[in-house]
């Protein structure tokens, strides 16, 4: 019997040295660099620094993809990964749910977005078409509707280990049962953003990058995207599909110590590498070479190496940094160095540390200066990001034997249910539950009129806000001064969460963290591009940037907290905090952290404004948010909100007393051949099955608590699932909502996972959660079961299932 | 007239966003960053920015910016000899 270890079947590769996997591989083979001048964009400022720009024509080969230049990136690698692995590229018959797309992305549709934002500025019209594809979603959305995928889909952003997460997290669904083939990898593409980004950082190298070498002074920024088709054995040799490589190990850790600098002993990045050692059942020894991040900052590489010599007791394999390749592909950097991999153990013959001449007397280790040949059985990989975010993946030659079952693979799904332990706040409604409640009893929260946005000065605009929630008391102005409105928010409430910090009896390096946002720090990010774009280059600002990045949250919280597990960021449009609910229950259920916090946060913002109402997103007319009261008509949207929520969770079998419990969680696509919302059958019984695989009887379900805010296609979606629940059941399930207190955002849902805990608790009636019919018969008891479950206009579906 | 020492040090609370610090609590001969302020890198890159934009003042690398950094008097002296 074959077992449920991940193995690697397909790749896709698409670069600034070659596009596909063999031209390069043929670039690494003859040492030939893709760095060249920049002729994307112009760049007053930095044009003349080289980069690692895609030559091929990206929307021409995407085909009929259309999306942003990431999308089409994404997309022209997962096409060449899938048609390797012999899997049909576009299927979405018996199968397509247990098939899933997972990707790190952070520039995404940045590119186009500046365009818009840039005529915005200077008054013009224009199309608004770029911003469809703005979100680091887009690719992955883009990848699974091609590929007919409805298993688990997510984004990661978690900076430049993204691409690595992705895939470290593809792994889990494998091993966890949750999918049988996942899509995984990375895409970004070059901007405005992030070369204007690193350059207020100090940290581009004018003559190209020279990673380890004693002269190096900063990254080459880069683009492109790598896939790999990742399976279990099982089904990989039950198919008689040609396995690649094995993805055995896989390592995740946080330094908690600075926004943009890595620690200066390399301590999370050595714990990273140790955590994949260890997962793989390997010693240092077995390592036979290592793809090192080396990106060729001088804090980076010095690190990294003083991680090197610790790991592997002084004595480092052989290693090498393929940065001059590629550039610094960001989100991408960890896939393409995964590619990079599984083709070196192919070929037996590993690439050569471009650009590095000299040794660095400081750091005192040697790259590989040749390529070669070199008898390989295992490989490491490298990544870390911004906020400390540290990756470390390791791919071993595919065993002709099978594996014993037992070999450090965890069960498939036990450790269910989880407790949740504490909760923290941030809405629009106020921050307790009696608020909350307050708030659903009265109907709904009135939104508030907003400051008139200065960078784009086009109207005012109202929506849920949440005024004053408390920072100036709960931070210090010391650590406030340097933090945008979106990290405040999510600061607030993962103190409320956990007022004293973690218990001192569990160590930081078992706390692990995911914090979703749809968006991120918007405001952060248009401060910075405004500034850039008025000010042509000059005088960028270097902070706005750190906070411009979607992990900034949930590095800060690691950084305040002290919390040196892993540290995710998914974004995945409305169901971000389910991703982030899901990524912390599997490191707790495989035993790999013994405390996790999960939440999300999303802010409303002088961008979201400008763009919402010049786009005519928002509905003006609407007063309120009614949730199935038909009030919106046609396309436009209900009016936006923002919030944070931060909850602590535990596996329940740890004595404490939870406040509820979480009995299972699901997040996939569903099928609307239309493009709109899911037909409502496929729905309940997609979520009869979830519940079947977690255990929970159908009978116990009493509530639904949907996202639905007064969008007629989309509440009508929520109200017909219910009936065809109740249709299974053979009785009533009630409907509830929750975005008329804290307005329709990306990450309102974990405020309805604060709702679900309410109404479990029997501190908010069943009855209030319905706004529009107020004549619904109030409950005798509280709900037993609550299932939180979200539809994300784009296709994605996630189902969270509370419990007492 | 404001003299470039007090003309600096309000930049720097504004550049900054130090709401609780007035020019007189910045020393000219105390050190801004590590113990004196408590600033860091980050900080530090602000003010780099601060001097582009309002001195004309372009710094390349964090080597020049540690020197010119090292209190408000060293910073006088910098802008002094670099302004455009």
């Amino acid at each position: 019997m074959y077992s449920r270890r991940p193995v690697v079947t397909g790749l896709g590769i698409i670069t600034a040295s070659g596009c596909g996997v063999s031209a390069v591989w043929e670039a690494l083979r003859t040492n030939r660099a893709g760095l060249g001048p920049l002729t994307l964009f112009a760049s007053p400022r930095y044009g003349h620094h080289p980069v690692g720009q895609v030559r091929v024509d990206v929307d021409r080969l995407a085909g009929d993809a259309r999306g942003s230049r990431s999308d089409n990136l994404a997309w022209i690698a997962a096409r060449e990964a899938v048609t390797q692995s012999g899997l049909p590229v576009s299927d979405d018959g018996p199968g397509a749910e247990r098939k899933g797309v997972l990707l790190g992305s952070t520039v995404a549709g940045m590119l186009g977005t500046e365009e818009v934002l840039g005529r915005l500025l200077r008054g013009r019209r224009g199309s608004f078409a770029p911003l469809r594809h703005h979100e680091c979603a887009s690719a992955t959305d883009l990848c699974a509707r091609r590929l007919g995928a409805r298993g688990p889909t997510a984004t990661f952003s978690t900076a430049c280990s993204a691409g690595a997460l992705a895939i470290a997290a593809a792994a889990e669904l494998i091993e966890d049962d949750e999918a049988d083939v996942v899509l995984a990898g990375g895409a970004d593409s070059l901007s405005r953003l992030t070369l204007n980004g690193f350059g207020s950082l100090l940290l581009l190298d004018p003559a190209g990058c020279r990673p380890f070498d004693t002269a190096r002074a900063g990254i080459s920024l880069g683009e492109g995207a790598a896939m790999l088709v990742i399976e279990a054995e099982e089904t990989a040799r039950a198919r008689g599909a040609r396995i690649l490589a094995r993805l055995s190990g896989w390592g995740a850790s946080c330094d908690a110590t600075h926004p943009t600098a890595p620690h200066p002993q390399g301590e999370g990045a050595a714990a990273a590498m140790r955590r994949a050692l260890e997962r793989g059942g390997l010693s240092p020894s077995d390592i036979g070479f290592v793809i090192a991040h080396g990106t060729g900052t001088p804090d980076n590489d010095a690190m990294e190496g003083r991680a090197l010599l610790r790991v592997f007791d002084s004595q480092p394999p052989p290693f090498a940094s393929v940065k001059r390749f590629f550039g610094h592909t960001l989100a991408a950097s960890g896939a393409i160095q995964a590619v990079v991999c599984v083709k070196a153990l192919g070929e037996q013959a590993a690439p050569a540390n471009l650009g590095f001449e000299n040794r660095d007397s400081k750091i005192g280790l040697e790259p590989a200066r040749q390529f070669q040949s070199r008898p390989l059985r295992h490989l490491l990989s490298n990544s870390f990001g911004f906020g400390g975010n540290n990756v470390a993946l390791v791919f071993s030659c595919p065993s002709p034997e099978p594996a014993s079952v037992a070999a450090g693979v965890p069960g498939p799904s036990s450790g269910f249910p989880l407790a949740v332990l504490g909760a923290g706040l941030v809405s629009a409604a106020g921050h307790t539950t009696t608020a909350v409640r307050a708030a659903l009893a009265a109907g709904g929260v009135m939104p508030s009129w907003l400051d008139s946005p200065a960078p784009f000065p086009l109207g005012r605009l109202r929506g849920y806000s949440c005024g004053d929630f408390g920072a100036g008391e709960a931070i210090s102005s010391v650590r406030r001064r340097r933090l945008g409105h979106l990290q405040q928010m999510a600061l607030v409430a993962a103190r409320r969460c956990l007022p004293q910090g973690p218990p001192a009896s569990i160590s930081p390096d078992r706390v692990c963290v995911a914090m979703g946002t749809g968006l991120g720090g918007l405001g952060e990010t248009a401060a910075f591009v405004e500034n850039m774009l008025v000010n042509e280059e000059r005088a960028p600002l270097a902070g706005r940037f750190a906070n411009s990045v979607h992990n900034a949250c949930a590095s800060l919280l690691a950084m305040d907290l002290n919390l040196r597990g892993l540290n995710s960021t998914p974004t995945h449009r409305e169901i971000s905090f389910e991703a982030a609910l899901w990524h912390c229950a599997g490191q707790l259920r495989q035993g790999r952290a013994d405390l996790a916090l999960a939440g999300a946060a999303d802010e409303l913002s002088t961008y979201s404004q400008a763009v919402g109402e010049r786009w005519g997103w928002w509905d003006e007319r609407a007063p309120v948010i009614r949730p199935f009261s038909r009030d919106l008509k046609g396309r436009r949207r209900p009016l936006p909100g923002e919030g944070a929520a931060v909850f602590t969770l535990a596996r329940d079998d740890q004595g404490a007393s939870p406040l509820a419990r979480v009995r299972g969680v699901h997040f996939g696509r569903f099928a609307a051949p239309s493009g709109g919302p899911p037909e409502a059958q496929a729905e309940a019984s997609w979520i009869r099955k979830s519940l079947e695989r977690d255990g929970v009887p159908l009978a116990s379900v009493d509530l639904l608590l949907t996202g639905a805010s007064g969008w007629p296609p989309w509440d009508d979606a929520y109200r017909q699932v219910a009936s065809a629940l109740s249709v299974l059941l053979g009785r009533e399930v009630s409907l509830g909502a929750y975005k008329q207190v804290c307005g329709e955002h990306h990450s309102a849902s974990a405020f309805g996972f604060f709702v679900a805990l309410g109404l479990v608790r029997g501190e908010i009636e069943p009855a209030l959660c319905l706004p529009a019919s107020p004549s619904a018969a109030p409950a005798a008891r509280p709900p037993r079961t609550v299932l939180l479950y979200t539809l994300a206009p784009g296709g994605g579906h996630a189902l969270c299932c509370v419990c007492a | 007239m404001q003299s470039l020492a007090d003309e600096l040090k309000s930049k720097i609370i504004k550049a900054l966003n130090l709401d609780e610090i007035t020019p007189a609590d910045i020393k000219d001969d105390e050190p801004l960053f590590g113990a004196g302020l408590g600033l860091d890198s980050l900080d530090a890159l602000d003010l780099v920015s601060m001097l582009e934009r309002d001195y004309g003042i372009l710094i390349q690398d964090m080597e020049a910016a540690r020197q010119a950094f090292v209190s408000c008097r060293a910073l006088e002296e910098f802008v002094r000899r670099n302004r455009r």
